[in-house]
């Protein structure tokens, strides 16, 4: 149930990142991956690679995916900016 | 075969159907499954034995003699099936007595006997023979002289296997034989060991909580200074390294109770514990063995005889008159019982002393217990018991005794079943079941032939027909199979009338835009078809693969669900598609049909025009609000998941009398049921007092509805109970269906379309099930299995409408070689949301029809699940899927290319690229083999020519002396009649300037444009003559759909008229896909 909630986060907050400029890596599928790769992997980490089950869920177990939704999307982001960079110097 | 012959022939076919369906419809009789007429149902998990593993070949052994089992219950129709590899389902109608079903279908059987003496063993681990032959001599006497051991082992000789006969409690028991090595897999074939691999055991300290929690849920009092049994025997399927984590995920301790607060016992292979004989028998053991008066013996895993080496078992009488078995033996079982009768006898001469008879016995244990443990009289029979057979006696009465001697004659089952989940459902209720879904059918039928009348006047009375048609060929089918109707079959019936209804709409929309586009109206349904059916077909087989998985994975009240869908979605290909397509093309001269106002083509009233990328970001924005919502709840409230994940049992009763919650809960609370929920619901048809109960799994249900009667009389009585590894074998289930749907259509997706296609595809039904999960935790209905097969049909229906939208998306992607990506996206939403918002109202119509009139139960659980997964899926596929496709695409090199270059022409990329833009795709010559809903090629008759010519008002210029006429030319390519008007330019007056211009002097085009303009660079530039006519037109400015019907290239259907290719050679020698070249 635990990773329901921090699956469902994820996506939830990769909806937003429509306002972004286009700069992830991998555009906007890459963008969704990392928001769910991070919602999990940071739920996991926190819980000591265990996942809550139905009993264990609560309101916090959900908070508990923003912040890893946020970091792998914004890793996701900044290595697009990366690739566009080293892009630019390869055509320079 | 020609057009008019073909449509002629389906017609035939379709009125031989009908008259078919008719006389099967009267001739065969409806199979309703036990939801719908009342009955039983049990589910059995198999085991290993060490005569045999658990395979399909054991399952379907067991499958025959438990059908044999069940004609002995006289019960009619029953089904009896195998699933998931290793389960057993047996439904039995009309059945109201479940617990002597379960004792009499599933009950293993298998005799054994034992040499009692020879492998009973004593606290100390030694046999008890052993023990005996060390008897002094006249110790009969001498009874002070015997040692402890000594005596115990005389008190269970002479015991004969019952209570208080030196037996022990099931702990001790467990204990000892937990101390006992373990016999190898080949030691224990020589000795004919019984049972296969070891088993688990876990007790409770005594007076702990644990034990205090154990006996609470199984509603008994725990007894002090005694350790209790929290859970098993467990056999596991699969090597155990670490006994905790098997009780850890095995769901089978008492809620509360964690594996730590546990001992684990493991009783290994090559030992047995028996339970001791009790003075009454019963096929499954009178007293349970997690009772605290049941009583056992602990055995070596030694059998002499099984039931198989005997013969013809049948109930008699003794000499006494009681009741018992007899039977005769084969001869290897002459053979054995000789021998080990022998042997037993001469241990009985051995062990007697001086005027002492000390008779040794020999053991018939059924499955694990003790039925009888007689003595051999070695003065009798000094040689032990030569041929004829013999008789078992113990606590019978002479139902028990025939029941015996029944599973005896039809054998013993090849593996060891397990009861999982219980089923009863009351007739009373069936009935009330049937006629809810078969109202809530009736009104979605109704409600989509009044939308379909409404909507399309006489393209719907011939899609009604085609409907009608759809449900007599469904029903008939279903008799004929015959295919066993449910209520999760009801509801697939309901669904598949949207479905077939959408297949129409699909058509009818792609007909009008034909006919708007200026076709006539016979082209315009010849074309509409053809084109439509391409989406039909990529949908149907998306929600054909979906039923298939269904069904593969299901449970077997899925399975019903998952035939009904599959069938029903076959059947409407035909149905709508054909059948319909027939009556239009018959009645294509018809006056009926014969102004384009007849079939709602007349003038275009509405036509979208809005900027769906630009307004992306905004639903984009909605969607994560109303999933982050979704997920605080899944997080907060959670999911309010059903006894067929969580385990327990669900009752409802409808009783006579007046009762309170209370009184209720006390019955149950006395029969074992643990701090039941009771609640009293409100039912017109089933009485006033009619009360839902819910708890852990009850081990009799029907012991609360005799109590039930007794107090209160029941009118009718509905029970379910869900074990923990049924209700874990449907999570798994459901887990595994779900992805294997994702990548099944992930794969068809990117073979139809292309890969970067099948992403956004996922994303949307991801966005579905998450939306729809939400939905649940937010609502907190409770979600069942069959929630999860709605869920799987969202995952087929919902990519109905991606599929729509990004056909088209495909269509036009060569169409607009200079358009932005975007502009593509937006134009194909305008022409295909009219037909999205029509499919979708239209499934929604039964669904809704359903939740209302369908009750609460089965159908009520599909029908809500359907209804949000349905609108989910259509917001989706608009909102959702076509955005991400959109962003993705826009990052390939080409689609940049073109951005950047409408940026630095406009200032801005406009939604919607301008009128005139388009180019005229090349036709792929169309295969003819095997298509059999494509129209023919028109390679017309005379008469059919002329025809046509005066569809398309033309007149054939008198030219002589030519391979190719004017005519045929001008269907090959239609040219407008008149010039086109100022800043209006069609496209093959672009074509032709591009033409003369490439004869003056072809330009080379920058490299990046090359790969652009894939087809025809000359064509494309054609096409969009200058930017001002191609990208910067107003949003607002009419475009080709909009504008007055002009007349329509029809390059794939005039091929067979007029040999395009020489016309074009260049076009031909090119292969347009998704704006790239191959």
């Amino acid at each position: 149930m635990g990773l329901l909630a921090w699956v469902i986060m994820g996506l939830a907050l990769w909806h937003f990142t429509i306002w972004l400029p286009d700069r992830s890596w991998g555009g906007i599928v890459g963008a969704l991956l990392g928001a769910l790769a991070g919602a999990a992997l940071f739920g996991l980490i926190i819980h000591g690679f265990s996942v809550p089950g139905r009993h264990a869920t609560h309101l916090s177990t959900a908070l508990e995916g923003i912040p890893g939704a946020l970091i792998g999307m914004a890793i996701v982001y900044l290595e697009g900016i990366r690739r566009e960079r080293a892009g630019g110097r390869a055509l320079a | 075969m020609s057009d008019r012959r073909r449509h002629g022939f389906i017609l035939l076919l379709v009125a031989g159907l009908v008259a078919a369906s008719v006389v099967v419809l009267t001739q065969f009789k409806t199979v309703l499954g036990l939801d719908l007429k009342g009955g039983v149902e049990l589910v059995y998990q198999a085991q290993r034995t060490p005569q045999s593993n658990v395979n399909q070949d054991a399952l379907n052994r067991a499958v025959d003699i438990m059908r044999a089992r069940v004609d002995q219950l006289g019960v009619s129709e029953p089904e009896i099936q195998t699933f998931g590899g290793n389960q057993i389902s047996v439904a039995l109608p009309d059945v109201t007595d479940q617990t002597r079903a379960i004792r009499e279908v599933g009950t293993t059987a298998r005799l054994e006997f034992y040499d009692w003496e020879t492998n009973t063993l004593l606290p100390n681990g030694q046999t008890v023979a052993s023990v005996l032959k060390t008897l002094p001599p006249g110790f009969a006497q001498n009874q002070g002289s015997l040692t402890p051991v000594q005596r115990e082992a005389l008190a269970i000789s002479q015991g004969a296997g019952s209570p208080g006969g030196g037996s022990t409690s099931l702990y001790d028991a467990v204990k000892l034989a937990s101390k006992q090595p373990a016999v190898s897999n080949a030691g224990c074939s020589r000795q004919q060991c019984a049972r296969a691999g070891p088993e688990y055991f876990m007790f409770g300290a005594p007076g702990s909580k644990a034990c205090a929690t154990a006996a609470h849920d199984s509603g008994t009092v725990a007894v002090p200074g005694e350790q209790c049994l929290l859970a098993g025997p467990e056999q596991p399927t699969q090597d155990v390294t670490n006994a905790h984590t098997l009780f850890e995920t095995c769901h089978c301790l008492p809620k509360g109770v964690t594996p730590s607060e546990g001992q684990v016992l493991t009783v290994p292979q090559g030992t047995v514990i028996l339970q001791a004989t009790s003075p009454k028998f019963s096929l499954n053991g009178a007293i349970p063995i997690s009772s605290p008066t049941a009583q056992f013996y602990v055995l070596k895993d030694h059998v002499a005889l099984f039931g198989t080496d005997i013969t013809n078992p049948q109930q008699s009488t003794d000499q006494s008159g009681n009741p018992d078995v007899s039977f005769g033996f084969n001869s290897r079982g002459q053979n054995e019982f000789q021998k080990v009768t022998g042997q037993i006898a001469e241990r009985g001469v051995l062990v007697s002393g001086l005027g002492t008879q000390l008779n040794q016995h020999f053991a018939v244990a059924l499955d694990t217990q003790l039925v009888t443990v007689p003595q051999i009289d070695f003065k009798q029979y000094p040689n032990g018991i030569i041929g004829g057979g013999a008789d078992i006696s113990g606590g019978f009465t002479t139902s028990s005794a025939q029941q015996l001697a029944q599973v005896l004659r039809l054998g013993a089952l090849p593996i060891k079943l397990r009861l999982i989940s219980t089923q009863q459902v009351s007739a009373t209720l069936g009935k009330q079941a049937l006629h809810q879904g078969l109202i809530a059918g009736a009104a979605g039928l109704a409600v989509v032939i009044l939308f379909l009348l409404t909507y399309y006047r006489i393209l719907g009375v011939i899609a009604t027909a085609g409907l009608l048609a759809y449900a007599l060929y469904f029903y008939a089918l279903i008799k004929l199979i015959p295919v066993t109707l449910t209520l999760s079959g009801i509801a697939g019936l309901i669904l598949t009338i949207g479905v077939a209804a959408d297949a129409n709409i699909v058509i009818f929309e792609r007909v009008k835009e034909e006919i708007r586009a200026g076709r006539s109206i016979r082209q315009g349904i010849l074309t509409g078809y053809r084109k439509g059916l391409t989406a039909i077909i990529d949908a149907n087989v998306v929600t054909i693969m979906t039923a298939f998985i269904l069904f593969v994975l299901a449970t077997a009240d899925v399975k019903g669900f998952a035939l009904t869908l599959g069938i029903g979605t076959f059947v409407s290909l035909f149905t709508a598609v054909m059948a319909t397509q027939a009556i239009l093309v018959t009645m294509g001269r018809s006056r009926l049909i014969g102004k384009p106002s007849a079939l709602g083509a007349g003038k275009r009233r509405f036509a979208w025009r809005f900027d769906f990328m630009g307004a992306s970001r905004y639903f984009f924005t909605m969607s994560g609000v109303i999933l982050l919502v979704g997920a605080l709840a899944v997080g907060g409230r959670g999911l309010n998941l059903g006894i067929d994940f969580t385990s327990g049992t669900r009752i409802t009763a409808s009783l006579q009398h007046r009762a309170t919650i209370a009184q209720v809960r006390s019955v149950l609370t006395a029969n074992g049921a643990s701090n039941p929920t009771v609640q009293k619901v409100a039912s017109k048809s089933l009485g006033p007092y009619v009360f839902q109960i819910s708890s852990k799994p009850l081990k009799d249900a029907n012991a609360v509805q005799t109590a039930l009667q007794v107090k209160y009389g029941v009118r009718s009585f509905d029970s379910k109970t869900v074990g923990p590894t049924f209700g874990r074998t449907i999570a798994n289930s459901a887990i595994i269906a779900i992805i294997a749907s994702l990548l099944v259509i992930s794969a068809y997706v990117a073979l139809r379309f292309e890969w970067k296609f099948a992403v956004p595809v996922l994303i949307a039904l991801m966005h579905d099930i998450l939306i729809t999960s939400g939905v649940y935790a937010l609502t907190g209905r409770q979600v069942t299995v069959d929630t999860v097969a709605a869920l799987l049909t969202i995952l087929g229906y919902s990519l109905y409408d991606t599929i729509i939208v990004f056909d088209r998306v495909r269509e036009n992607i060569p169409r607009m070689p200079r358009a932005a990506f975007s502009q593509i996206v937006n134009r194909s939403m305008s022409e295909v949301l009219t037909r999205s918002l029509a499919t979708t109202s239209c499934t929604l119509l039964p669904v809704v029809a359903l939740l209302l009139f369908g009750g609460g139960g089965v159908l009520g659980d599909f029908a809500f699940a359907l209804l949000i997964g349905i609108a989910s899926g259509a917001y989706s596929s608009i909102f959702i899927a076509s955005p991400v496709l959109t962003h993705w695409k826009e990052r390939e090199a080409g689609y940049r290319a073109r951005r950047q270059r409408i940026l630095s022409e406009v200032g801005h990329v406009p939604a919607f690229a301008a009128a005139g833009a388009d180019v005229e795709p090349t036709a792929k010559r169309p295969r003819r083999t095997g298509r059999l809903t494509a129209p023919e090629a028109e390679t017309v008759s005379a008469s059919e020519f002329e025809q046509m010519k005066r569809d398309l008002e033309l007149e054939e210029e008198p030219l002589a002396g030519r391979h190719t006429s004017t005519l045929t030319k001008r269907l090959a390519h239609t040219e407008p009649e008149a010039p086109a008007p100022a800043g209006r330019r069609t496209r093959t007056d672009g074509a032709r300037r591009a033409a003369q211009r490439k004869a003056k002097a072809p330009e080379p085009m920058p490299s990046e444009e090359t790969e652009l303009a894939p087809s025809s660079q000359d064509d494309a530039d054609a096409a969009a003559p200058a930017p001002d006519a191609d990208a910067a037109a107003p949003a607002g400015a009419p475009d080709a759909d909009t504008g007055p019907p002009a007349p329509a290239p029809d390059i794939a259907e005039n091929e067979g008229v007029a040999p395009a290719a020489k016309s074009r050679p260049k076009s031909r020698s090119r292969n347009r896909r998704h704006g790239r070249r191959r």
